[in-house]
């Protein structure tokens, strides 16, 4: 067998099974049937070539050559074609262009089996094989296949001038650089004429048909540059390693006889193993070291971003760590727009934070179940627009339509999603580079670093803020509890003032009464009137203001310990006395939805005044709340107490039509310090907390809360029943 | 007519409360403090003493302690001008035996109602 045969035959089959690989990718899609059958065609060339090379007759010789133009008539023809359909412009009269093409070839198949007009019964014995003698009409089956096929790289070079896409300019690129590198395959037509030149098309055909199913399957393409670099490097490493040997073989093979006698191929053996050995490390170098000095500006910037993301944890000032990582991106890659989406518990929205932009309006808010934000979560990749549009485009898939859709309203050429632990904290959107290149994978990549880097530095920001608006609550409780402290001494001040206040109005109306002022003048007997009317109004004030006092009193009081038989309605009035100074009793309606013998509590009173005073407080701010906010016309607020003896404790429910708390913050609500409060009125966060703590501590009792926002809010207080 | 001494740190308290039952006809004495009370008491011997807790110098309790050295039987009625029962002071003040204990402020009626009763 001929090492043509052989070379060729091993062509033929890795045609096929590219062809087969993009078709098995996706076969619904008419470009990859295309690619099938372009492979198919150069699959049959070779075939019918290799075995023709190897014939040992005239007429094995020439039908396996014939067989081989079997493929060759249509390769032109399914060529173009492939090239109109990838770039979508296979309709009106390029379609019908193509058509005329295929009909072409159809006729020169035609002339091959019923005539000698295209290719004689005759063969040319050349030293590397066989080659079919060609006839008369064979010249225009060549100019028509040189025509056609320099069309192809015309219409990819057409296209990449119009686009602006760095990435569709990458993948033409690479496409383009296939069918110039596939040209020396034209070559193969020489022998034809008689020229002993021989067939390496084959060689070259393997690079244009791979980089084609290359640029088919992948989205994301090598950039163009790395990928060339590649290819040239691998070849030349491997022809060394391989070629090298033969070389030494062929041209010493004299010498090496005459030295080594028989073993004279262990030398040419030995050299091709140490290559082999050495030869990727030296393919790694060579890449390494060439892609360096290609990439060196991608390097430069990914090496500013490796570094920033480290040193980004230490920034505790939220705005500024995104608006750092905004400038960064765009100013060290040259970014045209870069926005920093991050999510907002409150609103359930991904919300944009930074934007850097010349006079683009962003879009300022995501919903959570936008597609985009699904996608991100259920994938936690890089979205690149291009891929996910020529997705979009290959797919009848509504999810890439959307995902489409919405990321050109967001203007986004990538999309970087940041991840903290499962949950998506937020995400980066980047422009096109200002340079018109494409993000390369090891772009993504030095994204995705920074993006979870990103990550940890906002929560860490987020965290530092959280804490220092807790330690503001901290020292607002505090304040309160000095407040509570000192309204002891306050109130025995207060209540000497008043006592002494009631003493000299008490007994200065008496001595008026005492007096006998019929003598006196009826002006004076009218003043005196008016100063007893202003003393008992003094009066009655000082004992309103010893109210007020007592009340204070009772909420600061620092309780015993101890438990108690307790009635329900007695820890409700105390505790309606007390809240009554916070509280607008007039304008809610407060239920009490239980028999008048309930049975008794075992329970501390003081305690659970206190808790049942912020059950009442909290109810009631969320009725103000919802007052405000939905201005609702005949809305009243509502309290309602119940409570039912259930085996041997009371279960007591206090309900309130209120604003109720969003979904979110259900878990949250017996934190300490938590608060939905808003900032007119803001809660210590400690209200809820505190009656946890003493149901569940003190009276070894439970209490649970369900709300609905906008509807209102229960708590199930379970208190065991005195025995 | 039936003696009663006020004791309390406040001129005001001393000055209307001392008027208010002088009208009734009652001989009222004032101190300002435990210490001079102590020392009037020893010549006044009044029917009832109207004593304020928390005075500068010792306090109600403090002297209410050295009262009962001397007399077992003297009428005491306590005013306070702190919540209820706090420190435990209710209940020392009953062991120690009063007549009653009233909260500052109180109405004058209210506060003729137990003084008057008490001297009757």
């Amino acid at each position: 067998m001929k090492i043509f045969s052989f070379l060729q035959l091993f062509a033929a089959t890795f045609y096929l099974f590219l062809g087969s690989l993009v078709l098995i990718k996706n076969k619904k899609l008419m470009i990859n049937k295309v690619f099938f059958v372009l492979c198919l065609t150069t699959t049959i060339w070779h075939f019918g070539a290799s075995m023709s090379y190897s014939a040992t007759t005239n007429a094995m010789a020439n039908f396996w050559g014939k067989f081989s133009y079997l493929g060759i008539c249509f390769i032109a023809a399914s060529g173009y074609h492939f090239i109109v359909t990838l770039l979508n412009i296979n309709k009106g009269k390029i379609k019908k262009f193509v058509i005329f093409s295929y009909i072409f070839s159809l006729c020169f198949l035609i002339l091959l089996f019923f005539s000698k007009y295209f290719v004689t019964d005759d063969v040319f014995h050349y030293p590397w094989g066989n080659y079919p003698k060609p006839g008369p009409l064979f010249s225009i089956f060549t100019l028509e296949f040189v025509f056609l096929w320099l069309m192809c790289p015309f219409r990819l070079f057409k296209a990449y001038r119009n686009t602006t896409s760095p990435f569709e300019k990458n993948r033409l690129k690479i496409l383009l650089v296939g069918f110039v590198s596939v040209s020396p395959a034209l070559m193969d037509f020489l022998p034809e004429y008689g020229i002993n030149y021989p067939p390496i098309g084959f060689f070259f055909c393997s690079i244009w048909l791979f980089s084609m199913a290359y640029a088919v399957v992948k989205y994301r393409l090598m950039d163009i540059r790395v990928a060339v670099t590649r290819t040239g490097i691998f070849v030349v490493v491997y022809s060394l390693v391989l070629g090298l040997p033969f070389a030494v073989a062929f041209w010493l093979k004299g010498w090496l006889i005459e030295t080594f006698r028989a073993s004279w191929w262990v030398l040419p053996l030995g050299l091709m193993a140490a290559l082999a050995t050495v030869g990727p490390f030296i393919y790694i170098y060579l890449q390494r070291k060439a892609e360096d000095r290609l990439l060196a500006d991608q390097r430069r910037y990914q090496d500013i971003l490796k570094q920033a993301s480290i040193g980004m944890t230490r920034i505790r000032d939220l705005q500024r760590l995104l608006d750092l990582i905004a400038h960064i991106v765009t100013k060290t890659v040259r970014i045209s727009y870069a926005g920093i989406y991050l999510f907002d518990a409150e609103s359930g929205e991904y919300v944009l934070q930074v934007s850097r932009d010349k006079g683009r309006l962003p879009v300022p808010k995501l919903a959570s179940s936008n597609p985009l934000i699904n996608w991100l979560t259920l994938k936690p990749q890089p979205l690149i627009y291009d891929e996910i549009k020529l997705k979009s485009q290959d797919s009848s898939d509504l999810v890439d339509k959307q995902l489409e859709e919405n990321m050109r309203l967001l203007t986004a050429a990538v999309v970087i999603p940041s991840f903290l632990e499962d949950r998506l904290l937020g995400f980066i959107v980047l422009g096109e580079k200002i340079s018109g290149q494409i993000y390369t994978q090891e772009d993504l990549n030095v994204f995705q670093v920074l993006a979870s880097q990103a990550a940890l530095a906002i929560e860490n920001a987020q965290f530092y803020e959280e804490a220092k608006k807790m330690q503001e609550q901290i020292a607002q409780a505090e304040k309160m509890a000095t407040i509570g402290t000192m309204a002891d001494g306050l109130s025995h001040q207060i209540n000497n003032r008043l006592y002494a206040l009631s003493l000299i109005a008490g007994d200065t109306i008496d001595t008026i009464k005492l007096t006998d002022t019929s003598k006196c003048t009826p002006e004076v007997r009218e003043m005196i009137g008016h100063i007893n009317h202003a003393l008992e109004r003094i009066q009655a004030n000082v004992m309103q203001g010893g109210e007020v006092v007592r009340g204070l009193l009772k909420y600061s009081r620092e309780g015993e310990t101890g438990l108690e038989a307790l009635d329900l309605h007695t820890i409700l009035n105390n505790t309606l006395e007390m809240v009554q100074y916070k509280v607008k009793l007039s304008e809610i309606d407060i239920v009490r939805d239980f028999s008048p013998n309930i049975p008794k509590i075992k329970g501390n009173l003081t305690q659970l005044e206190e808790a049942f005073f912020n059950f009442i407080d909290n109810a009631y701010d969320a009725i103000v709340e919802r007052r405000n906010l939905l201005k609702e016309e005949a809305y009243r607020g509502r309290i309602t107490v119940s409570a039912l003896p259930k085996d041997n404790h009371l279960e007591i429910v206090v309900e309130d039509n209120g604003m109720g708390v969003k979904e979110g913050d259900i878990k949250k609500v017996f934190t300490p310090f938590f608060t939905t409060k808003t900032s007119s009125q803001k809660g210590t966060g400690l209200g809820l907390y505190v009656i946890k703590r003493i149901i569940t501590e003190t009276h070894k009792g439970q209490v649970s809360f369900e709300s609905d926002y906008k509807v209102g809010t229960r708590f199930i207080i379970e208190l065991p029943i005195a025995q | 007519m039936p003696k009663l001494l006020i004791v309390d740190d406040e001129l005001d308290v001393r000055e209307f409360a001392a008027n208010f039952f002088r009208k009734r006809k009652v001989e009222v004495t004032t101190a300002s403090g435990g210490e001079e009370a102590l020392d009037i008491l020893e010549k006044l011997k009044p029917q009832l003493v109207l004593l304020d807790i928390k005075m500068q110098g010792i306090n109600g309790i403090e002297t209410l302690r050295r009262i009962r050295a001397n007399d077992k039987d003297l009428k005491v009625i306590m005013v306070t001008g702190k919540k209820p029962d706090e420190d435990g002071s209710l209940n020392i003040c009953q062991q120690l035996g009063v007549l009653d204990y009233i909260h500052k402020p109180l109405e004058l009626a209210e506060l003729e109602r137990v003084v008057m009763g008490a001297l009757k």
